[in-house]
């Protein structure tokens, strides 16, 4: 017999004897029992006592100047108590600020301040009894605008007489940088053949289901803010209201209930948190606003823009080295201008070893609307470029696309594997995931099959890509004001675990529970630790900001398999910490030989489980029999712990370190293209994955598969349109095209584990790993479709429209349409 | 002052009878005078189905119609799959079982759909499936798993038949 060590020493996770592990099984997720149920809870499902609502009168056009608002026949109308516009919020709020951009906007407020930047902006709102009062005061606000020359594009915005977003700045350019790591010169000196694409993106954007809303109530009795918000990041929305409407942070209590649908859109909502907050104080009611759809295709996508790629390349397919030039069209909201560069480039070489490379990064602002931290930030793109060129160097090289990505890839040996740009890859095996990708989608019979199509005139074609998704933000942007050592990281995470009075292990989720099955994962790790069922451990599915809360708590950048499991294990190995000590003083037994399972203290005794006491009774002493309590230890059983991802190094310009995770996969696409409408269907989808340890393999299937359908959507159907007037001609569900279960393919998930050294289960970043992988093999599957036709496809969306323009004066077109006659 | 219409309904077997303004949607009327929150809203066009009700046992979006228009209608909603003694329906236990939701948000109106598909369909094979579900969006799953769910319900469904 040997006895257990005290696990507060180490967090790797020891499951307790007698019981069994629940890290890794496919455990039935607890939150569906409520959602299946139509009993999820979420914010719009909330209501307050003498509720009142928001709605917001939204600017038509893209840039012009507010000459006057009427608001007189909105206030007539029976049951509007507030109006309000850029006015009242220039004399009571603070403008926002830039975030992440060294130059930082002065004019930018959470209403239109005299001119508009973009259609969709929101000029003026209203308090109303109900919701639909409240909207129909909306359209009576009487606005008189002179429109001003629309900056539609990011060469608009840098010509030389282009109107300025904001004049106070002296230019369009938010930010721009300039990196060379390596030998660039001598790369290119040495190529045999140099390879040159600008490769573009479009804008689209994640859309979750359900919208922003926001229910916000200041209390003047106890002069206390409570908010309920679809909000991803609680942490900083707490922080930018104080910021904005001046409520101290102390004064601030947030909930967000069950979110529905995050995708990085709900980092934006924060405006309108700050809004309803401040109209909830000035009316003196609760005030909630449900966002319409249209309202919510007006804003926060992903950017447009282009980069120059230049690829250096050896005979036998090696990439000697790269020039990268970016421009983005980002920078029409201070607040996130200048973060997709970044996040792009720290990742820029994916999962090949490129050592010389150069980037110089440009951030516009134009009269785009507003972006967000849309899933996986500037990874989609920057797996696009970088997988479209090394497609582009095959063909020019007369070498196989698979046999570039092999040639290319980090060895194995060499992991962890520091990326020229100073990024750390602490794990990974690139060549087996490519070797595994080949026989999970049986690559070599596709490749007969093709042959066989095509030679029935079929166009069918394959596409391969790997990518790298990386995971938890250290947000080590090194440009922020505050070098080196910033004001706010995400490399941390705090959470609360205890045994309540009544026995049951809780555990409060200290970020929001956006879907992507953290109540159950996090039910998973806990029950192990306490040797019970994931059942009986009670996660709350709210974020409540009375909890644990750092100030950048939230759900975002894949950062819960590190450091919200990492805060969770802490509290919980301190707990059971705990209730050991207690057990052992007062059961008068070696604490060495305690053990919990099944909510027992338990010991071994002549090789069989003796229950000692039940975690019930330990309980009912600490919270109430004080006097039988052992001296030395404080009553309760509640742990509040932090934790820190302690490999986030400081950030430097010349040494990146964004990110502290890297999953990465390898997706094989094989499409077909119907040359009567140059439709597209994907016949077969691969993914190999690699996530490092699975908790869950039913929640971790699913978001690989569900994160590759959302980039599906962008490759093939999804893009806000808009006109030279900078009108968003996408505004409903009709024109802006999601895939539904028709277009979506089946798709076979094949997943591999890498356990990451950095974490404490081995964890890694799961939700965004489709969504950046997806679009070069869909690209480069639809491209070998049409290699009959000699096309190159260098964007997206690759619509039936867009293929026909390429195609249409092509030889093989001609030769089809004539035999077709 | 607005002129108020009551509206007679069932619901879930449930009669209801509450005021509406005769502009009210159904699906406002649902959540808001009935506090029925199952449904949802995803859009206003009729496009995602995140509202999709029962009428008579058909699906219905319930933010194309009025809730005036509900007159006397005999309705389902994601409240009332949950049979009485506790457990959960086939289509709510398929769901669970195949991981065919994560925000959830979208998962009654799919429900529903669910309900209708099994029920007056022959076996369908998974692209019918897919093709049945085309007006219900999901942004979160990419739908395979709700194919699944919808596949092993008709196999519940029918072997309760046998
Ligand atoms: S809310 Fe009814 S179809 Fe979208
Ligand atoms: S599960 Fe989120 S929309 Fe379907």
């Amino acid at each position: 017999m040997t006895s257990q060590k005290s696990s507060t020493e180490s967090l790797v996770l020891q499951s307790e004897k007698g019981t069994k592990q629940n890290v890794g099984k496919r455990v039935p997720r607890i939150e569906d029992l409520r959602i299946v149920k139509g009993k999820a809870g979420y914010t719009d499902d909330i209501e307050m006592a003498d509720q009142h609502y928001a709605a917001f009168l939204f600017s038509p056009y893209a840039h012009a100047r507010i000459k006057s608002i009427d608001v007189s026949k909105a206030l007539e109308l029976p049951g509007v108590s507030l109006v309000i516009t850029g006015k009242d919020i220039k004399e009571l709020t603070k403008p926002m600020s830039s975030r992440a951009a060294t130059k930082s906007p002065t004019s930018h407020y959470i209403l239109a301040v005299d001119k508009v930047r973009y259609m969709g902006e929101p000029v003026a709102a209203v308090v109303a009894r109900s919701k639909y009062v409240a909207a129909d005061a909306a359209e009576l606000i009487e606005v008189e605008y002179e429109p001003l020359k629309v900056v539609a594009s990011i060469e608009d915005a840098m010509k030389k007489d282009a109107p300025l977003i904001y004049p106070e700045l002296d230019t369009n350019e938010m930010i721009s940088d300039h990196f060379d790591f390596g030998d660039v010169k001598k790369a290119f000196s040495e190529a045999d053949k140099i390879v040159k694409e600008r490769i573009r993106i479009h804008r689209y954007a994640s859309t979750p289901l359900e919208t922003f809303v926001v229910n916000a109530y200041y209390d003047p009795t106890r002069e206390e803010l409570t908010i309920y918000a679809s909000d991803q990041q609680p942490g900083r929305t707490v922080q930018s209201v104080e910021r904005t409407i001046g409520i101290p942070s102390s004064r601030i209590h947030l909930i967000v209930p069950p979110v529905g649908g995050g995708f990085g859109y709900k980092l934006a909502i924060w405006q309108y948190v700050a809004l309803a907050s401040l109209m909830s104080k000035m009316v003196g009611k609760p005030v909630k606003w449900v966002q319409t759809r249209t309202e919510s295709l007006y804003a926060f996508h992903r950017p447009r823009g282009y980069m120059d790629a230049e690829f250096a390349l050896r005979k036998d397919g090696k990439v000697l080295g790269m020039k990268l030039v970016d421009w983005q069209a980002d920078a029409n909201w201070p607040y996130v201008a200048a973060l997709y560069s970044l996040i792009k480039f720290a990742n820029m070489s994916g999962t090949y070893e490129i050592r010389n490379y150069s980037f110089e990064y440009h951030c516009v602002a134009t009269n785009d609307p507003p972006i967000v931290q849309d899933r996986g930030v500037g990874k989609p793109f920057m797996a696009f470029a970088l997988e479209r060129m090394m497609d582009f160097s095959a063909d020019a090289l007369g070498i196989d696309r698979v046999k570039i990505r092999q040639v290319n890839s980090v060895p194995a040996e060499k992991m962890p594997y520091t990326a020229g740009s100073g990024e750390v890859y602490e794990s990974g095996n690139y060549p087996e995931a490519i070797r595994r990708a080949l026989e999970h989608s049986q690559f070599q019979k596709k490749l007969e099959e093709q042959a066989k199509f095509r030679k029935e005139g079929r166009y069918v074609g394959i596409g391969i890509a790997t990518g790298i998704e990386p995971g938890t933000s250290n947000l080590g942007y090194y440009f922020l004001s505050k070098a080196g050592d910033p004001d706010y990281n995400g490399a941390g995470q705090m959470a609360t675990v205890e045994v309540a009075a009544d026995g049951v292990v809780k555990v409060n989720m200290n970020g929001p529970e956006i879907g992507t099955g953290h109540v159950t994962t996090i039910a998973q790790v806990v029950a192990d630790v306490f040797g019970i069922t994931p059942e009986e451990v009670n996660v709350d599915a709210w974020y409540d900001s009375i909890h644990g809360h750092l100030t950048y708590a939230g759900t975002y950048s894949n950062a819960f398999n590190d450091v919200y499991l990492g805060a969770v294990l802490t509290a919980s190995n301190q707990l059971k910490d705990k209730i050991l000590n207690i057990a052992s003083s007062l059961l008068k037994e070696d604490r060495e030989e305690l053990y919990l399972a099944n909510n027992y203290i338990c010991k071994l005794e002549n090789d069989k489980e003796k229950r000692l006491v039940g975690l019930k009774e330990i309980a009912r002493i600490s919270y109430g029999r004080l006097l039988s309590f052992p001296k030395g230890e404080e009553p309760g059983l509640k742990v509040t712990a932090g934790y820190i991802n302690r490999t986030a190094k400081p950030f430097v310009r010349s040494d990146f370190n964004v990110q502290l995770t890297h999953s990465n996969s390898v997706h094989v696409c094989f499409v077909e293209v119907f040359p009567e409408n140059w439709n597209i269907k994907i016949l077969d989808y691969a993914i190999v994955h690699d996530a490092g340890k699975v908790i869950n393999p039913g929640i971790v299937d699913g978001l690989a598969i569900g994160s590759t359908v959302s980039g599906i959507g962008g490759a093939l159907y999804e893009e806000f349109v808009f006109d030279e007037q900078g009108t968003n001609l996408s505004l409903t569900f009709g024109d802006y095209l999601k895939p539904t279960a028709m277009e979506s393919p089946e798709i076979r998930v094949d997943q591999m584990e890498s356990p990451a050294p950095n974490t404490v289960l081995g964890t890694k970043a799961v939700g965004e790993g489709g969504a950046i992988t997806s679009l070069a093999a869909v690209a480069g599957a639809v491209e070998d479709a049409l290699k009959p036709f000699n096309v190159k496809i260098t964007g997206l969306p690759i619509t039936p429209e867009k293929i026909w323009n390429m195609v249409k004066d092509t030889p093989e077109y001609k030769k089809i349409n004539k035999e077709g006659q | 002052m607005t002129r108020m219409v009551t509206v007679n309904l069932k619901i879930n077997g449930k009669q209801y009878s509450e005021e509406a303004e005769p502009r009210l949607l159904l699906v406002h009327f649902i959540r808001d005078a009935l506090k029925l929150k199952g449904t949802h809203i995803g859009c206003d066009t009729g496009h995602c189905g995140a509202c999709t009700i029962l009428w008579d046992g058909k699906p219905v979006k319930s933010c194309q119609i009025l809730a005036v228009q509900a007159e006397g209608a005999n309705i389902m909603t994601v409240e009332g799959l949950e049979p009485e003694d506790g457990k959960l329906s086939i289509e709510q236990e398929s769901f669970r079982e195949n991981f065919a939701q994560q925000c959830g948000y979208c998962t009654p109106g799919f429900l529903m759909m669910t309900r209708y598909l099994i029920r007056n369909n022959e076996e369908m094979t998974r692209e019918e499936i897919r093709e049945k579900l085309h007006g219900n969006y999901c942004m979160c799953t990419g739908y395979q798993q709700i194919v699944d769910a919808v596949q092993d319900a008709q196999r519940k469904y029918f072997a309760t038949k046998k």
